[in-house]
């Protein structure tokens, strides 16, 4: 399948899809299970995205759930 | 009753929940982080409108997939796929079905994947309808509700073979 606009400009089609969830999400919060369910990624990709997202402060970490 | 007593009793009941909690806190399952779209990030707004809108190369690109699955007769988007953000709620709320499709030889197999990985796509739950030709025509013929809500709301038609 072709690459999408999005993909391109964003650089990565995991990030995109990522990026879909959480605002299709908000505003209620999310868990890192959501997200890997909801995208088909594998946590490790998921895990680097989150961290990246929640360094640039697009997402925040409401609860560590202990 | 002495008051030295009462406060005896007091403690023991104190004691007794403290050791309750104790022996529930184990089994709770841990969720693991909650996290939230932060709502101060400096372009939010911009970026929410850019990832959810709707663009028309995607649309070819989810025609072209749809196809593929089979013969296809029909095949009518709408909730999620006409979104853009500042209406989401309006339009959610009263679409029937996200995506609806009559076929009448599709692999199954092939459906689901192709389901799955569009939700992933998406980014949210799809909801999906799928009749046979015939049971359609039936139902559209006699104005079933279901039919009739989703074709008089806000749709689109990617495949259109039964000239409706």
């Amino acid at each position: 399948m072709s690459k999408s606009v999005l993909d391109n400009l964003f650089g990565s089609r995991a990030r995109v899809k990522i990026l879909k969830f959480i605002f299709r999400t908000h505003p209620e919060h999310f868990t890192f299970r959501d997200v890997v369910q909801r995208t088909q990624e594998s946590e490790e990709v998921v895990k680097k995205e989150l961290s990246t997202l929640e360094s640039m402060h697009l997402v925040r970490r409401i609860s560590n759930g202990s | 009753m002495s008051p030295k007593k009462r406060t005896r009793t007091v403690k023991k009941k104190k004691k007794a929940r403290r050791v309750v909690k104790r022996v529930v806190r184990p089994r709770v399952i841990t969720p693991g982080p909650t996290y939230a779209v932060n709502k101060e990030f400096a372009f939010f707004n911009e970026l929410h409108a850019l990832i959810l809108k709707p663009s028309p190369a995607e649309r070819g690109e989810l025609m072209r997939r749809i196809a593929s699955l089979g013969r296809v007769k029909l095949a009518v988007i709408s909730g999620v796929f006409l979104n853009t953000p500042d209406q989401s709620a309006l339009i959610d709320t009263n679409a029937p079905t996200d995506l609806f499709l009559v076929a009448d030889d599709y692999s199954k197999q092939k459906l689901s994947a192709f389901l799955k990985a569009l939700e992933s796509e998406v980014g949210k739950e799809i909801k999906f309808g799928i009749m046979d030709r015939e049971e359609f025509m039936y139902r559209f013929g006699m104005f079933d509700r279901f039919v009739r809500v989703l074709l008089e709301g806000p749709h689109e038609k990617l495949i259109n073979k039964l000239g409706i």
